[in-house]
């Protein structure tokens, strides 16, 4: 809805259209300022503590003494508080952030009444603190990806509740005509999310349903909250911010929108195959396995459309920072997914299952592609929303490449190591205290690259503190103080 | 008890899957599946035009302690 100011500009035939359109966007990204900046913080935070209970329950690994006397900070409970202080602190907040500034833009309208998502972000963050503190004082309900105590969760239904029903709002106040397949993407996912966890909840905590059934609602739970809500929302960003960043439109749309349905069609049934080999019905797994192949239909989809969107701009990561991470969550989407899809095979999985290469698949899809996607989603919003510019060049290098490295070198250990322990493992000659005893190095060198990737993370956290600090220069009214950009060779502009 | 939340459970997955039906519907209706080089181009106008990069690395400290220069009318956001 165009506010009085924009209206009153549009009125006057003194004033230029492109100052009316200038105005707009302004205006929402102003409306949008402080819910995005209550939420980016909030999850900074999070992924400041999450990094700590990473590197705790790293050490812990090949270092068992390592903070030994402190029962509050056991293996099981500080790796549980990094799942939960990264996913539902961290990603969530960020997932937020990222969500309503894109709903907002795409749909061209301003969002309203700020104060209510800002109080729907504290009381997240309320559930989300008590729920990590539940679970350090031992309350994890031993759930996987559901570990938060059941007194917690209300607070966060709540909170979820307040933020849905206003990304929705959002949309249906929208002044666009087209709806581009980002908004198809987060809306979905705004949808879905709700649904996995309120039925998650009712059949593992409230209600729990007996035998195998629990295992089966678990993983259906926890791959979807991958696959249908991290995914999606990473998507979405990944869609809007590769072509508007190189000013060139996405290679197909068409490609773009085939990838969202199959995805929506075929996902929900995938999580099933971390189950392979367990006491489930063949068919069950079987129609889980057929699924994760199938999945790859929308990934390649969508890697072919990200690749050729690229193909001729490849030189502008050098000049864009949001390019640079949302590219290399792109491309990590497409290898986690394809990997993914190889898991499923029960081949495969008879290697993999109970193995550490589990643990470097779960941190390629969240932190190689969705964190490094938010990422870059994060140095584009910020400048927008505070009208500064980012301070320090280097800190931004900085973070990119300690957290490129840091969770390629991750992914990489893990991956060969957890294939050897799973070789092992398959092997009767080998004894396991010796398997145990032969994933140390690698354990090891896991601990080095989350010391890598902390190292961005605090430079991350320096550079926003430094630039929300940083005064902002007079007569700033533009949504941007970027320099006009150079002659940058952003390759053939169809 | 168990039944309640499972009707709730089976209600909830028929309510979305029918939305999910009714969603693939309206776009069709509403002609969001044609035309799809413009829906391509829906990210972009006048005032963030196709052609024109959007996001850079900052300038170096102290080469820009006066507001950027900006051309007259342009954008690149």
């Amino acid at each position: 809805m165009a506010s009085v100011s924009s209206l009153a500009a549009s009125l006057n035939p003194a004033t230029p259209a492109d100052a009316v359109a200038r105005a707009e966007l302004r205006e929402i990204d102003a409306s949008a300022k402080w819910p995005v900046i209550v939420f980016l913080l909030s999850g900074l935070v999070w992924l400041l503590v999450g990094s700590g209970f990473a590197l705790v329950s790293s050490i812990k690994l090949h270092t068992p003494e390592f903070l030994g006397d402190y029962e509050w900070l056991t293996f099981g409970r500080a790796r549980t508080a990094h799942l939960n202080s990264v996913v539902y602190g961290w990603s969530m907040n960020v997932a937020f952030a990222v969500a309503f500034w894109l709903m907002a833009r795409l749909s061209r309208a301003q969002l309203r009444h700020a104060g209510v998502l800002i109080m729907a972000a504290c009381f997240w963050n309320l559930g989300v603190t008590i729920g990590i503190i539940g679970i350090l004082a031992g309350d994890s309900t031993s759930i996987e990806w559901l570990e938060i105590p059941p007194y917690a969760t209300p607070l966060l239904f709540v909170a979820y509740a307040l933020i849905g029903v206003w990304a929705v709002i959002t949309f249906r106040f929208r002044k666009s005509e087209h709806i581009y397949v980002s908004q198809w993407y987060l809306l979905a996912a705004l949808f879905w999310f709700p649904w996995l966890y309120s039925i998650a909840q009712i059949m593992l905590i409230f209600e729990p349903a007996r035998g195998t059934v629990q295992a089966l609602v678990n993983w259906w739970f926890a791959h979807n909250v991958l696959g249908l809500w991290f995914t999606p929302i990473g998507l979405a960003a990944a869609y809007y911010f590769i072509p508007k960043v190189l000013g060139k439109p996405i290679h197909s749309y068409y490609l773009s929108v085939l990838g969202f349905w199959s995805l929506a069609i075929f996902y929900n049934w995938a999580g099933v195959h971390h189950l392979i080999g367990g006491p489930v019905p063949a068919w069950v797994l079987s129609a889980g396995i057929a699924a994760s192949l199938m999945m790859v239909i929308p990934v390649v989809v969508t890697a072919i459309n990200h690749h050729l969107t690229m193909v001729g701009s490849f030189s502008a990561l050098r000049y864009s920072p949001t390019l640079r991470f949302v590219v290399f969550g792109a491309v990590n989407y497409t290898l986690v997914s394809l990997t993914g899809s190889a898991m499923a095979i029960r081949s495969f999985n008879e290697i993999t299952h109970f193995t550490h290469f589990t643990v470097a698949h779960a941190h390629q899809g969240m932190y190689a592609f969705f964190t490094m996607v938010m990422f870059g989603a994060v140095y584009y919003i910020l400048p927008r929303i505070l009208l500064k510019e980012w301070p320090s060049a280097a800190l931004i290098r900085t973070h990119f490449w300690a957290a490129a490295i840091g969770v390629t070198l991750y992914w990489l250990d893990l991956s060969v190591g957890g294939w050897i322990q799973g070789s092992e493992m398959n092997n009767a000659n080998i004894a396991f205290i010796d398997v145990v005893q032969h994933t140390i190095p690698w354990l090891f060198v896991r601990s080095v690259a989350g010391i890598v990737m902390t190292i961005g993370h605090l430079a991350f956290a320096v550079n926003i503190g430094w630039m929300l600090c940083a005064r902002q220069p007079a007569g700033a009214t533009a949504p941007t103080l970027f320099r006009p950009p150079p002659a940058m060779p952003v390759g053939s502009v169809p | 008890m168990a039944w309640v939340f499972y009707t709730l459970a089976f209600l909830l997955a028929a309510g979305l899957s029918g939305m999910a039906v009714y969603a693939l519907y309206w776009s069709s209706k509403h002609g969001q599946l044609r035309d799809f080089e413009r829906g391509a181009a829906s990210i972009f106008d006048e005032q963030e035009p196709v052609g024109q990069m959007t996001d850079q690395f900052p300038a170096r400290r102290g080469k820009h302690s006066s507001p950027p220069s900006r051309q007259p009318g342009a954008r690149n956001d």
